[in-house]
């Protein structure tokens, strides 16, 4: 007999999505559809004083552009308190506050004539910390509520402060306390927001597609937003790119402009997002201060807990009550612990606003609660694992809200165990000791972090859904259910409890789109319910079902007990006298007695309570546990940290789909490795920095070591076939994990995430000081503009984000190229890698004179003990290049680190050095090489030296009628060079860097010193070799104490040129690591 | 603003269009071409997901101007599959490796494998990390996309040895 549960299925939606036929949001068009924009703020906090709409309402193509006053109905919108103005009316609260909304004939209209809508604003002084917000003399930022104070959690359990009077006068117990800081995260799911709203006048209402996480949320605000009735509002999920819980809130509101706008234009309308957009007004996951002060005896007995939260809920309260209300519960971790105290509050900010992310409130808490368990250890003299053994739940245990751990199996230990033997754990601890004792640059570390984490809602809210199942005479069948695919391969799991149910097989099941029209109220599809929550609906529909066959079928079989049957294989059998009946004959009979095949399912969860003034309650129906263990290895001159290998063990219950959930364990895993490295959403006086991918660093696939994903059973008696959650608990455990691995590296603590290179090497972080009035522009690298950007004024951003009306010239010959710029300057664009993304940026219009398809300037040639290279080759041209390979290793070394695949495919050398930035990776190794460039114009051509033609941060010495033609390098002697070229960044590919060095050495006969280059890559304002240590090294002999003295003189020159830097704390002493290691190499290699 | 025409390939299919000089190809395909598989997660050449091969190199649809488009081959998801329709042996073995979760960032995949593959791409992980080193997947954490990539390598190579 063939099971379906617990073994490996392909995807429903697989084949529709590989083959790009799949339609997500953004690829619906309807008939006349309108395109919207939304306008933005420009300050993070202030009064509105003036609007005036004439501009845009007077351009070409657009067709209707609302204010807040332009809504007849209610405006404004929330979960909890409705506080959030779909459109702002007078006040901005915060960067990415709407302020209104057009609908144009082309997308590119909408979004001009929003630009075009001209603002003015009395701009305010905003609040940025949420601690500073609940100082009673903070201003108020939404005087309404009369305190800036969204929500407070206590929790009392036992008696803490009892227990601290007695830990301070007892010599067997201490006093343990620490503060952790947890960042932003951004949920970057690959696809951005989009929603389409069309008139339905069957219904005198609307209907709205797009990609929407939770239809029926969305229903009820648009519902509210519009005075239209649940039943005129009908919400058509399209397919997902993805959500961890990012589609929520965002989507409704921009559901209701849309909406708006197709409602007062009586046409359909899509809002789509440009990623800036989405990044800059989508909620995240909350930043959190955490202070923890334990009792602990010294035998490693924890007595007491109190803990205090801050979190930042930024410009609304959106879902705080409910991420909040998971951390009060789950903040202690998974010890039981006599008395504690948990206060949890969180507060408005003028910041982006956070609501539900993947995780919800539990990766914060659980960074704070799992780097402390470690130091406590630590401070103990004990053991990571032994102090969670002594502290950690057992079968029985009491919560902290005082809930007994008795319904379920209470894995904690069983998890750990697991993890660390597949992970090796203790065996690891004493081989990288040793190994740390020896390597003088890298040290490896081990850690882990483990959790437990209720299912489902909890006393959160109601907790039910629903489901449809519907056989058809032919035994096929279709699904429909209240919850949503959001990529997460619900269908695929639905499909499979149907198929084990029934007996039917999966090609024979389909799956329905829900509408919100067609069933019941599912519940939003968040907290890891969608298994538990649905799969029970589902399997409730198909137990109805079953019911109603077997009241047919009994008879022919002769028995009375449906558990007489085996329902498998499309059949049902009597395993007693082998007697079968097709499963498609079996519902033929059915419905020829006039019995239905279709049932609705529903589920409601057990019974769960809480009081609000204690905390106290059963919390959830069920928890899981998990462990991940973290192997890094960093790299003490720089602080970059690596990761080697992570295990994730996850009880959840049952495994319906094995292969999806090894999916799931993987994609959380990888994205608790960015929150724990990478991942930094920065606002700094709430102007929003991290607009795109380039800002916001996602892990790539090199930055994601191998994972072994461990799926640990305990079925539990309320899931179906016993299965709990498993989507959420992946991602929370990492960054505290990594946390413990690199302290132990190091034998340092960090209080902090993600950690960058800073916070590893400094222990801090390193922060530009700017004014909120200093709206400061964007930069591509990390070093300040001596000059601002090349040939171009200050311009201010633009939301447009398209360039299609800017002109561009093509020019096939260099001839043509030189007249065209003699007449008039143009920007040339050549790959577009750079001058198109900085394009989207900018208000006002250049002329572009394309010079890609000009052939002179693709060729690389020998001539004249030189190569000459065109300015238009590309990267990838250059690196496949046998000439380039066999003369200049180290210009391959550093422009293979360029970017990705596709980048180096259209990046030219000519962009790169006419670009000048900072960062540019081809210019360190052209000037060890001593590269000229030629410039050439209709009056004549020159040739400078790559040191004169570059002038300092994105300045460079082009004429207004020049161009940059050729590359010429010369050939270098041959003998025996020795290279050594470092790009640090933070990832492991698309890295910007941060700072590299190019170095080449040869040596003459009597092994002193003959010839040495050191250049610097965005280290000083302007590029230049390290000549001063050249000559000192020259002529000598090479050795460990020669490399300390240029080392020492080294220091002296960033000392006296880039010594005053907010970031040179960090970037001279690391610049001086860089320096040794290099020499280092290539004095071992030799 | 004065328009352009352009000719080109894509998929095999001839095409000539009037269209300003610096639209993108990924706004030429997905709405004058109606070529919806092609997907925009960044606009900006970070992410990966509109990648197209242009005469056989991989290339940002997001960040290439009309104006570089003449005479040019694109080959872009649709024109993956075999001949008869069938999804390619990549697309497949993306499929059999669950190597697909909301399947936003899949096309850049397939177009990226495609282009290594066709390269001679070796079965070795660190190859094939750096080779799909331009294309972000926040769902899969990529580990079953890499399964894929290596099954596909398998299937290329028993079809060739064929
Ligand atoms: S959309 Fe082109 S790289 Fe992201
Ligand atoms: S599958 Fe969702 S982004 Fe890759």
């Amino acid at each position: 007999m063939k099971k379906v549960v617990g073994t490996k299925v392909k995807r429903l939606d697989a084949y529709e999505k590989v083959t790009g036929k799949a339609i997500y949001g953004d690829d619906i068009n309807l008939p006349k559809m309108l395109h919207a924009a939304v306008r933005h703020a420009d300050i993070p906090a202030g009064k509105i004083l003036k609007i005036d709409t004439t501009k845009a309402k007077n351009l070409k193509g657009v067709v209707s552009v609302l204010l807040h006053d332009d809504i007849p109905t209610v405006k404004k919108v929330g979960p909890i308190r409705r506080d959030h103005n779909v459109i702002v009316k007078d006040s901005v609260h915060f960067i990415g506050d709407v302020i209104a909304i057009v609908a144009a004939e082309t997308l590119e209209t909408a979004r001009k004539a929003a630009d075009l809508i001209e603002i003015e604003y009395e701009e305010e002084q905003g609040i940025f910390d949420p601690r500073e917000a609940l100082k009673p003399e903070s201003k108020l930022i939404h005087p309404e509520y009369k305190s800036n104070l969204v929500v407070h959690y206590p929790l009392r359990k036992g008696n803490v402060e009892e227990a601290f009077e007695k830990a301070e006068s007892s010599d067997d117990e201490i006093i343990f306390e620490r503060d952790y800081k947890t960042p932003y995260q951004e949920h970057a799911a690959i696809e951005p927001e989009v929603v389409i709203a069309e008139p339905n006048h069957q219904v005198k209402g609307v209907d709205v597609y797009g990609s929407i996480q939770n239809p029926f949320t969305t229903r009820k605000v648009v519902s509210i937003f519009t005075d239209l009735k649940l039943n005129q509002v009908n919400i058509i999920g399209s397919t997902m790119g993805g959500s961890f819980g990012g589609k929520d809130d965002i989507i409704n509101v921009m559901a209701c402009r849309a909406v708006a706008l197709s409602l007062a234009t009586n046409r359909p309308v899509k809002l789509a997002y440009t990623r800036e957009q989405a990044m800059k007004e989508g909620y995240k996951r909350h930043p959190y201060f955490l202070n923890y002060k334990l009792a602990v005896n010294k035998n490693g007995k924890i007595k007491a807990m109190k803990i205090n939260i801050v979190a930042d809920s930024g410009a609304y309260s959106s879902q705080s009550f409910f991420v909040t209300w998971r951390s009060v519960v789950q903040a202690t971790g998974p010890y039981e612990i006599e008395n504690v105290q948990t206060d949890i509050k969180a507060a408005y900010t003028n910041k982006p606003y956070t609501a539900a992310f993947r995780g919800f409130g539990s990766p914060q808490i659980i960074f704070a609660q799992e780097s402390m368990m470690d130091e406590l250890a630590n401070e103990l003299g004990l053991t990571p694992y032994e102090i969670r053994k002594i502290n950690g739940f057992k079968q029985g245990s009491k919560t902290a809200s005082g809930q007994a751990l008795t319904e379920h199996k209470v894995s904690l230990m069983e998890v750990i165990d697991i993890a660390l033997e597949k992970a090796d754990y203790h065996n690891k601890l004493k081989e990288f000791e040793k190994y740390n004792k020896t390597s003088r640059r890298f040290k490896k570390g081990i850690g882990f972090s483990c959790s437990y984490r209720g299912s489902s809602l909890g006393a959160e809210g109601v907790d039910t859904t629903s489901a449809i199942v519907s056989v058809q005479a032919d035994g096929s069948s279709y699904i429909m259910t209240g919850l949503n695919e959001n990529g997460q391969g619900l269908r695929t799991t639905y499909a499979m409890v149907v198929a084990e149910t029934l007996g039917c097989t999966m090609e024979d099941i389909q799956f329905l789109t829900s509408q919100t029209a067609n069933i019941a109220d599912g519940g939003p599809t968040v907290a890891s319910r969608g298994t538990i929550a649905g799969g029970n609906a589902v399997k409730d529909a198909c137990d109805k079902i079953k019911a109603n066959i077997f009241s047919v079928i009994k008879e022919t079989f002769n028995v009375t007990e449906m558990t007489e049957l085996v329902w498998a294989d499309n059949k049902i059998t009597n395993p007693q006298t082998k007697q079968e009946i097709n499963f498609a004959d079996a519902v033929q009979m059915t419905l020829n007695e006039g019995i239905n095949t279709s049932a609705y399912g529903w589920w409601k969860s057990p019974d769960v309570s809480w009081d609000k003034e204690t905390g106290q309650g059963n919390a959830y129906f069920t928890y899981v546990y998990g462990c991940q263990v973290a192997e890094t290895q960093v790299d003490t001159s720089t602080g970059k940290i690596d990761m080697l290998n992570m295990v994730a063990a996850h009880d959840l219950g049952r495994v319906i789909n094995r292969t999806g959930a090894e999916g799931q364990v993987y994609g959380g895993v990888a994205q608790g490795i960015g929150y724990g490295l990478l991942e930094n959403y920065s606002v700094q006086n709430g102007i929003v920095k991290s607009e795109n991918f380039d800002e916001y660093l996602l892990p790539t696939i090199k930055d994601i070591p191998n994972i072994d994903a461990i799926l640990v059973e305990n079925p539990d008696k309320y899931g179906p076939y016993g299965a709990k959650s498993l989507g959420e608990p992946t991602l929370e455990l990492g960054a505290a994990a990594i946390n413990n691995s690199v302290k132990f590296a190091l034998k340092k603590k960090y209080n902090a995430n993600p950690l960058t290179l800073e916070r590893v090497f400094l222990g801090k972080d390193l922060v530009k000081k700017v004014r909120q009035s200093e709206v400061v522009s964007k930069e591509r690298c990390e070093v300040p503009n001596i000059n601002s950007k090349s040939n171009s004024e200050t311009v201010p951003e633009k939301t447009t984000d398209r360039v299609s009306d800017i002109n561009i010239t093509v020019a096939k010959t260099l001839k043509e190229a030189l007249e065209i710029m003699s007449n008039k300057k143009h920007w040339i664009i050549s790959g577009g890698t750079d001058v198109i993304v900085q394009l989207r940026k900018e208000k006002y219009h250049k002329e572009l004179l394309d010079i890609s398809q000009i052939k002179e300037l693709k060729i690389t040639n020998e001539i004249d003990g030189n190569i000459v290279i065109g300015s238009a080759c590309t990267f990838s041209s250059l690196i496949d290049n046998e000439l380039i390979q066999k003369h200049y290793p180290l210009f391959i070394d550093g422009i293979s680190l360029i970017g990705s695949t596709q980048i180096r495919s259209r990046a030219t050398i000519g962009g790169n050095l006419v670009n000048a930035a900072p960062c540019a990776d081809s210019v360190p190794s052209l000037f060890v090489y001593d590269a000229s460039v030629k410039i050439e114009s209709t009056e004549g051509s020159k040739i400078v030296k790559l040191s004169d033609f570059i002038l300092g941060s994105y300045k460079n010495i082009l004429g207004e009628n020049e161009i940059l033609t050729q590359i010429i390098i010369p050939i270098p002697k041959d003998k025996k060079y020795y290279r050594y070229f470092f790009k640090l960044g933070r990832r492991n590919a698309l890295n910007i860097t941060r700072m590299s060095i190019a170095t080449m050495m040869s040596f003459d006969d009597n092994n002193k010193i003959d010839e040495v280059y050191i250049m610097p890559g965005s280290v000083f304002a302007k590029f230049q070799r390290l000549t001063n240590l050249e000559e000192f090294l020259v002529g000598k002999e090479f050795t460990t104490d020669l490399i300390e003295k240029v080392i020492a003189l080294l220091d002296e020159k960033l000392e006296s040129e880039i010594g005053g830097r907010w970031s040179s704390p960090y970037k001279i002493p690391v610049f001086k690591n860089m320096l040794r290691d290099a020499l280092l190499t290539i004095l071992e290699e030799k | 603003m004065n328009k352009i025409k352009v000719s080109f390939k894509v998929n095999n299919k001839d095409y000539e269009i009037e269209t300003t000089p610096l639209r993108r190809l990924l706004d030429i395909l997905r709405e004058d071409l109606k070529l919806m598989g092609t997907k925009e997660g960044c606009g900006e050449g970070e992410c990966g997901a509109c990648s197209v091969l242009i005469d056989g190199e991989l290339s940002l649809a997001c960040i290439t101007p009309a104006t570089q488009l003449e005479g040019k081959e694109i080959l872009t998801i649709e024109g993956i599959s075999d001949k008869d329709g069938e999804p390619s042996y990549i697309q497949k073995a993306f499929i059999d490796k669950g190597a697909v979760q909301c399947g936003f960032c899949t096309p850049g995949f397939v177009m990226a494998t495609h282009k290594y593959i066709k390269d001679g791409g070796s079965n070795d992980e660190t190859k094939i990390k750096e080779a799909l080193s331009g294309n972000f997947c926040r769902c899969t954490g990529y580990a079953k996309i890499v399964d894929g990539v290596k099954e596909a390598i398998v299937r290329h190579n028993d079809k060739e040895a064929k």
